[in-house]
């Protein structure tokens, strides 16, 4: 029984309940406290630095809600970043609003509205075949924001900075606290528990009286929620946004790589893997500056090929990812 | 006594195969049916139409005044029906307990019960079809009888009125069989209905009040168990040439075997 193997595996590699170890999490939730303290060291690089770490750990955490935890592998969370992104910048340039929170709420709900809008359609799509619909949704929005001129169009525009840039620092610590409670009641909820059963046997979930469209679409939501609360607070602390910047690829799939990376499904996992990942990112950065990218991809394959509980996790959440590589195989492409 | 679940007139057709036609039985309260038939005669395919995750293509499933097409297959356990799967589908990745758990957070009383009122919940149930012992243990990770178990105690949790087992005892032996009879009387006195598939005979005779048999997609026989066996029909079509060839071999053996004891008998005397 290859289901019995990996579930083995999975468990001994620190696997099981729906939150995931406590020990890490509660860790994790010292660490988050913790950095708290860095704008106090006046530091201007390191509050980037750790500002970046909550940025990409936030991202990861919504991408774990439809990714991690209900098995949908989403390549479009992306979509819901640049919206946060766009509605803080318009904002500002239309309303001349400089209200974060503002800028937040807003940006949370016009995502979750798409999320909806695009989750009904796109949800019913399993496998690979979900995580290409929401590449697609990934491309289309970057065009159609860069045809609106009201929006910038393709050159975009600046978003005024105010004069205490810690704001921008606490506001990101806020909406990473609020993604990891989040995460946190939803492991320990009914909820939680439909969006596993989901990705475990979508078939048997249904059987036992979880309705999973609705579900799984009520996790998108969520997931966008916390990818725009992110985008809005980024626009903000960049002083500046364009469709590039908003959507760019290293923002769509980092995340990806630091909820694998951490342990997807469990809820400290985005964390860990925000601050292992960045940790190799700065090291390659300083040690290879010309070719650190070409490094950073290697260490990315090296991580999937032997730290497989990544990868083992998505095979296991949607056979269609194994059927796909079976007949790849089959056709010795 | 009234009939509260009628099948009526079910057809299913796949493509250029018809696995089921003009299938029509009412369903006693409180009785247990079982339903035989030889392999690939539409059994599963019955269950799957009864339990709202195939639509039939003719005839209709009634249950509590209600057509169980028009329901979504997440509702019917509401309606109160729960199934089994032949083919196991435990939560690999959840322990035993989360696996029952599921169930009785969004069963017919899910909605007025807490995480840890389901908890609770699961964990009797566990104890009843005595997986108790397993309840922290990965579904992963447990034999089949055990998984086999674990698809009853999800379908209980459910807290149905009407429960379908599909081959709930394949792969059990004789102590484990006498078990899983013991559970499912135990479960039918509380007042739940019992629609059971099975290849045991010997199970499913003991067990049901009323039997269907199935053949090619069609009911040819319904009645008591004895009456059913008996049936010219039914002998012919499932149980006929093998039982009678088998029977007649019985009978030659033993009159050899008393030919040679009576031989050795002689020798000896």
């Amino acid at each position: 029984m290859p289901a019995a193997s990996t579930g083995t595996l999975l468990r001994k590699v620190g696997f099981g309940g729906i939150t995931g170890n406590r020990t890490v999490f509660f860790i994790m939730c010292g660490v988050l406290v913790a950095m708290l303290g860095i704008p106090a060291l006046h530091n201007g690089y390191y509050e980037n630095l750790f500002r970046g770490i909550l940025m990409f750990s936030t991202l990861s955490m919504g991408w774990n809600i439809i990714g991690g935890y209900t098995g949908y592998v989403s390549f479009g969370n992306v979509v819901y970043f640049g919206i946060g992104a766009y509605t803080s910048a318009a904002l500002w340039q239309h309303f001349h609003q400089l209200n974060l929170l503002l800028a937040i709420v807003v940006g949370a709900i016009i995502a979750a509205l798409m999320a909806l809008i695009l989750g009904i359609p796109i949800l019913r799509l399993k496998g690979p075949y979900f995580g290409i619909a929401t590449l697609g949704t990934a491309l289309a929005t970057q065009e159609i924001i860069s045809n609106i001129d009201w929006l910038g169009g393709g050159s975009g525009f600046p978003v005024h900075q105010i004069d205490n840039f810690s704001l921008y620092y606490y506001a990101m610590w806020g909406v990473c606290a609020v993604s990891l409670a989040a995460t946190y009641a939803i492991g320990r909820s009914k909820f939680g528990y439909a969006l596993v059963a989901i990705r475990e046997n979508e078939e048997a979930a249904a059987i036992l009286g979880v309705d999973p469209t609705r579900t799984k679409v009520q996790a998108w939501m969520i997931s966008a929620m916390m990818a725009a609360s992110a985008g809005a607070v980024f626009a903000a602390a960049n002083g500046f946004i364009d469709p590039p910047t908003a959507f760019a690829s290293d923002t769509n799939i980092f995340p990806i790589v630091m909820a694998i990376l951490g342990g997807a499904g469990t809820a400290a996992g985005p964390l860990v893997g925000a601050f292992v990942l960045t940790a190799i990112n700065e090291t390659l950065w300083g040690h290879f500056p010309q070719i650190h990218t070409l490094f950073f991809g290697a260490v990315i394959v090296l991580v999937v090929l032997f730290l497989p509980r990544g990868v083992l996790w998505l095979l296991n959440v949607r056979g269609g990812w194994r059927g796909l590589v079976n007949s790849l195989g089959a056709y010795r492409v | 006594m009234t009939p509260f679940l009628r099948v009526v007139g079910v057809g299913m057709r796949f493509g250029g195969l018809q696995a089921l036609a003009d299938v029509t039985f009412d369903v006693e309260k409180g009785s247990v049916v079982g339903l035989i038939g030889p392999n690939g005669s539409g059994k599963t395919t019955l269950m799957n139409v009864v339990s709202g995750v195939y639509k039939p293509t003719s005839g209709s499933v009634q249950f509590a005044g209600r057509t169980i097409a028009d329901v979504p297959t997440y509702n019917v356990c509401k309606l109160g029906i729960a199934r089994t799967f032949q083919i196991v589908k435990p939560f690999v990745n959840l322990s035993v307990r989360e696996n029952v758990a599921v169930g009785a957070m969004y069963g017919r009383e899910g909605s007025h019960r807490s995480t840890r009122a389901s908890f609770e919940r699961a964990q009797e149930l566990l104890e009843v079809v005595g997986l108790a012992r397993v309840a922290d243990r990965q579904a992963a990770d447990l034999t089949i009888p055990d998984r086999k178990r674990l698809e009853v105690a999800k379908a209980l949790a459910l807290d149905p009125e009407v429960l379908l087992l599909d081959e709930v005892m394949a792969g059990l032996n004789a102590t484990e069989v006498d078990e899983a009879l013991q559970l499912l009387r135990d479960v039918n006195a509380r007042g739940v209905t019992l629609i059971v598939v099975e290849h045991l005979m010997k199970a499913i005779m003991s067990i049901s009040t009323t039997v269907v048999v199935l053949a090619e997609g069609k009911k040819i026989a319904q009645g008591q168990p004895r009456e059913v066996v008996a049936s010219p029909a039914v002998v012919e079509a499932y149980l006929g040439s093998r039982f009678a060839k088998r029977q007649g071999q019985l009978e030659e053996m033993r009159r050899q075997a008393e030919e040679a004891g009576a031989a050795s008998h002689g020798e000896s005397a």
